[in-house]
């Protein structure tokens, strides 16, 4: 009989707050990160460059969280290694972890990245491109590679198990959750430590993204008629995993159950979703959890606001949930804290067990009205609504056609 | 461009992490456990601040901040 899979501890960090507390506070609230640097006091920093809405994250809190620990032997961190381990800091201690012997030897940590540093390769290029200077800083490489979050976390918890990035564009962390759960299943590791992260709110990235032509200049308006496209935003989440017997040995309290996991590749199209890819996803991960498709589910989309990806999943989520789909209740928190890219699958994932948790599901904001082509049971209410399912199912879809999903359930 | 000790001693400690008042004079790098990629950071810190160039090769980790801050001086314009 396969190991189950228990979670044991959440931390997040993006435009909504440092911490899973500020975060739901904002998300209960209805009050969404996404902003205008336009319409904020100027600064000197970089990001002022940036001009469109977008959801930054409070770098300062970030250092102010980690203030009492060493971190002198990581190096420079890009805020990419900044967000993750702040994140990573709150999942450890509230899974009351720190400092445990199990964190040393059969541990994995699994971090998904979309892109890596993009702050430190930003600085170095613009010296070098734009004030033709010839050296940049020494640093760059181990700053900025993608796998730096995981060697900054193995450091802070002194974890000497397997450890490494995984990367599927916007699909990075679903798949990071996901390969950890089968490594506790398959017991190569006890524990795990995996999410994701992302800091890919620099000029140099923001005209990249800008140029795919999918990004919107008002908000993000998931599945709303009207809806001009996705909201970058930038942040980490991280959840500690385990064997239930691990947790049950050492009393630990289980929040819930990452049950299920489902991972495909629609080798179609590098930027347009595949309907075939995206249902066979979730059907997977609901026959891998063993949970029904009629079962009452929250149903956390990846949900981007983008003309295309919002009816292709509106369409997998009727094909897969048919006749049952009124039953369930379907989210989309980018609407609040914008696409994390790397990160945005842990996130939404983390948010979605907190809500199963609490009862309430978070709502759609930014919404103006029904799209024919995506007409779901979304929590419109500007405030949560109540609900009272115990299964959570979480999608992501990458570029590339890259797709995962993860189905959670609640503690009992 | 005036430079005082102070300012040199300010780079090291910002780039090394280590408070400015554990400089002393007669350590090394290695005794203060500022490892060669620290001693690299400072290196491109002290040039991008005070416009000199310096050979790494000039300095290992059996160098005192006091060797490190005599060769910033000489190579900063009198």
């Amino acid at each position: 009989m396969r190991r189950k899979v228990v979670l044991t501890g959440y931390g997040c960090v993006s435009g909504l707050g440092v911490g899973l507390a500020a975060t739901w506070r904002r998300m209960a609230a209805g009050k969404g990160a996404i902003r205008r640097l336009a319409d904020e006091p100027a600064t000197e920093a970089p990001a002022r460059r940036i001009d469109g809405p977008a959801a930054w994250v409070d770098v300062d809190a970030c250092r102010k969280a980690l203030a009492a620990e060493d971190l002198r032997a990581m190096g420079q961190l890009d805020p990419l290694s900044l967000y993750a381990l702040t994140a990573a800091l709150e999942a450890v201690e509230a899974a009351g972890l720190r400092g445990h012997a199990s964190l040393a030897r059969r541990k994995a940590i699994l971090v998904g990245c979309g892109s890596g540093g993009n702050a430190t390769i930003d600085q170095a290029f613009e010296r070098l491109y734009a004030r033709k200077l010839g050296k940049v800083h020494p640093q760059t490489i181990p700053a900025s590679m993608m796998s730096a979050p995981a060697s900054h976390l193995a450091m802070l918890v002194g974890s000497h198990g397997p450890t490494f990035a995984i990367s599927s564009a916007c699909a990075s962390s679903a798949h990071a959750l996901g390969e950890a759960m089968h490594m506790i299943r398959a017991g190569r590791v006890d524990v795990a430590l995996a999410g994701g992260s992302e800091a890919c709110l620099t000029p140099g990235s923001w005209v990249a993204w800008n140029s795919v032509g999918v990004m919107a200049d008002d908000t993000c308006r998931p599945f709303s008629r009207d809806r001009r496209g996705m909201v970058l935003g930038e942040g980490a989440a991280m959840v500690v995993l385990e064997s239930e017997e691990h947790a049950k040995a050492r009393g630990a309290r289980v929040l819930g159950e990452l049950a299920g996991y489902g991972s495909t590749s629609d080798a179609a199209d590098m930027t347009a979703p595949d309907l075939n890819g995206i249902e066979a996803a979730i059907r997977m991960a609901h026959e891998d959890a063993g949970i029904a498709p009629e079962e009452p589910a929250l149903v956390s989309t990846h949900g981007t606001g983008t003309r295309l990806n919002d009816p292709v999943e509106a369409a997998a989520l009727e094909a897969v949930y048919g006749s049952a789909l009124p039953r369930h209740t379907v989210i989309a928190t980018k609407s609040a804290h914008g696409h994390l890219i790397g990160a945005t699958a842990a996130m939404e994932f983390v948010i979605g067990m907190e809500a199963l948790a609490r009862g309430l599901a978070p709502p759609v904001l930014g919404y103006l009205g029904t799209d024919p082509q995506c007409d779901l049971p979304l929590a419109l209410a500007p405030t949560p609504t109540p609900i009272d399912n115990g299964v959570l199912v979480s999608n992501s879809f990458a570029f590339g056609g890259l797709n995962a999903v993860l189905v959670g359930r609640r503690s009992a | 461009m005036t430079v005082s000790n102070e300012a040199i001693l300010a780079v090291i400690a910002e780039e090394s992490g280590l408070d400015a008042a554990a400089l002393r004079p007669d350590a090394t790098f290695e005794q203060l456990d500022i490892g060669s990629l620290d001693v690299a950071s400072t290196l491109f810190a002290i040039e991008d601040k005070f416009g000199v160039e310096i050979d790494p090769d000039q300095l290992n980790p059996a160098s005192t901040i006091s060797d490190f801050v005599d060769l910033v001086r000489q190579l900063l314009p009198s």
